[in-house]
């Protein structure tokens, strides 16, 4: 079976590092971008097995990256992982209201994503 | 509500004084059993007897009328009427009866509400800011970020057995420098939190002069004998503001005194001044009052008795009180006779309650366009609200419509009570670029039976413009009035 191809939305360099180290150990190939409207433009060109989205991402937000993602019909059942930070109920709720696959709250411990990822690109 | 008061009050000096009831009775001139009947609040008290009842208890016949005791009432009932205390209705036995009975504990819960309007203010202004910091939120966001950043970095390397010596190093490195982030955050949180500027402004020290005013009379003699005494020491021919110069030099030229008023650099010269000549009786005045309870008050307070004593150099009592009868209290002919601002003019008719010697007895109020009120110096039959904005029908809050114009009405109080109100909108301070227009309404109000004196009732017919208005809206009892902005808890 073909290796999963992740796509890692995280602005933040040394996040963005450890969860591509992380994830290309548990054997998935990974891409990694820390804008936006990059990413909405690489999930539309690119097939991924899932996409970790962080919601405060420069260019367009990750809200705004699922909504417009959700209306694309291609990518409408596209595993997509939200990184919310703890205690911010409301952004949770947004997330889950928009189509958000799954949430992971920061900071969150390597193990948990690696699992989560496998769950959702079984 | 006045006779309550009034019998109440008797009984507990009679009790002081030490007199039987038959005593006190035969002084005043009637029989014993009718003054169980005014003691006990089932006969009215009428002006004559009220003062042979004083004059038998050794007492001013004010001590009696219990002006004051209805102030705290008044003030009880806003307080009960505050949907943060959870009433739905006003309380059955009237805050009059506590008054009466009970006046240092009535007192003591007008306090106890002081105190917790400022700790609620204080609490609310600290919610909004942790909820609406930004500099907050981003530093959340930026400990957030290190944490996670770090404890993955550690975590890989914990996993030793799996890395490279470059992957190692990589990682080491990472947490060093997002550890360098962190502790930078986390010092300017700490320096952040050390910063005492959340300051919020406390209501007490202001209701504590009003308060002071109101048991004054919101009249000084000895001020008025200090202000005298400046006029007295003018040279021949010598204007106040030259005398004003010649004592203190004159006024520093500033980028703000360049541009204010020619009426308010004048007051502040005169203020400058005087201050050495009344600032020991106005001390004395302050110190020994029991209303102002704290030192920011007394301040406050001395502040108000300075500005008192320039309005009376600037606005001598005889002859402004002479001029305003004269004009029939036309605020722009005295302002321009005297030389004084529509405002400074306005607080000056309100203190001209010399004994044997009154003018209109007018209730003032200041708001500023939000409705805070700034000032307030309230009346016999028009309480003026202390915690909430007041009618939107009085003419206070109309008077922004159009800044610089006099808008007059008769209103009537749910009590039954009328009052002539006039107010106008002034511009406080010159304009800044950029920036709204510093308005604030000043606001005099007078008993309709005083009100043929004043010319802003010309013209105005009472029977069929006598508007419909309350106190505010908790406890006004007119449940059609369209303004209304809450529901009435006494309708």
């Amino acid at each position: 079976m073909a290796r999963a191809r992740i796509l890692v939305a995280e602005d933040e360099p040394s996040i963005a590092q450890s969860l591509d180290f992380i994830l290309r150990r548990a054997d998935f190939d990974v891409d990694l971008v820390g804008d936006g409207a990059l990413a909405l433009d690489m999930m539309k060109r690119q097939s991924y097995g899932a996409v970790i989205l962080d919601i405060m991402l420069p260019g367009m937000n990750g809200f705004d990256v699922l909504r417009a993602v959700r209306a694309e019909e291609r990518l409408a059942a596209l595993p997509i992982v939200v990184l919310t930070a703890k205690g911010q109920a409301n952004d949770r709720r947004t997330a889950e209201a928009i189509g958000a696959s799954a949430f992971i709250t920061k900071p969150f411990s390597n193990a948990e994503i690696v699992e989560r990822i496998r769950e959702l690109t079984a | 509500m006045v006779e309550k008061l009034a019998g109440l009050k008797i009984r507990s000096l009679r009790r002081k004084a030490g007199l039987t009831q038959s005593e006190l009775a035969r002084r005043a001139g009637i029989s014993a059993s009718y003054l169980t009947l005014i003691e006990g609040n089932k006969r009215t008290v009428n002006g004559a007897l009220l003062n042979r009842i004083a004059a038998g208890l050794g007492v001013e016949r004010t001590t009696l009328d219990g002006s004051g005791e209805r102030q705290l009432a008044e003030s009880l009932r806003e307080v009960a009427a505050d949907p943060a205390l959870g009433a739905r209705s006003i309380p059955p036995a009237s805050p009059e009866e506590l008054v009466g009975r009970y006046p240092v504990w009535a007192d003591l819960i007008l306090r106890l509400y002081g105190a917790f309007q400022d700790e609620r203010q204080m609490v609310m202004a600290l919610a909004d800011r942790l909820s609406g910091d930004p500099f907050l939120a981003e530093s959340v966001h930026r400990i957030l970020t290190g944490v996670t950043a770090i404890r993955s970095a550690a975590e890989i390397l914990a996993d030793q057995g799996a890395l490279r010596d470059e992957e190692r190093d990589r990682f080491a490195s990472m947490i060093a420098n997002d550890s360098d982030k962190l502790s930078a955050t986390a010092r300017s949180l700490v320096a952040f939190f050390d910063n005492p500027n959340v300051r919020v402004r406390s209501a007490t020290p202001m209701e504590h002069v009003d308060a002071f005013l109101f048991e004054t009379d919101n009249h000084f003699p000895t001020l008025e004998a200090g202000a005298e005494e400046f006029l007295a020491g003018l040279r021949p021919a010598e204007t106040v503001e030259a005398a004003a110069v010649r004592m203190t030099g004159p006024a520093a030229d500033t980028p703000r005194s360049r541009i204010e008023p020619s009426e308010t650099r004048r007051f502040r010269l005169v203020r400058a001044a005087l201050a050495p000549i009344v600032e020991a009786e106005a001390r004395r005045l302050v110190g020994q009052h029991a209303a102002l309870g704290s030192e920011e008050a007394r301040e406050l307070a001395l502040v108000a008795l300075l500005n008192y004593a320039t309005g009376a150099v600037l606005m001598p009592y005889e002859p402004f009180l002479r001029a305003a009868e004269e004009a029939r209290y036309d605020l722009d002919r005295l302002s321009r006779l005297f030389g004084v601002s529509y405002e400074q003019a306005s607080h000056r008719l309100a203190t001209l309650r010399r004994r044997g010697d009154e003018g209109v007895r007018f209730a003032f109020m200041r708001s500023d366009p939000s409705g805070y009120v700034t000032k307030r110096l309230p009346l016999q039959g028009l309480p003026l609200p202390r915690y909430g904005t007041a009618c939107p029908l009085w003419p206070v809050y109309r008077a922004f419509q159009t800044p610089g114009v006099t808008i007059a009405s008769f209103g009537e109080l749910p009590t039954g009570d009328q009052f002539l109100f006039f107010a106008r909108a002034v511009e406080k301070n010159p304009p800044l670029a950029g920036l709204p227009r510093h308005l604030l309404s000043v606001m005099l109000a007078c008993p309709v039976g005083q009100a043929g004196r004043v010319g802003y009732g010309d013209g105005i017919d009472r029977k069929t413009a006598m508007i419909p208005a309350g106190v505010f809206c908790r406890l006004c009892p007119r449940p059609a009035c369209v303004h209304r902005q809450e529901p009435s808890l006494i309708a």
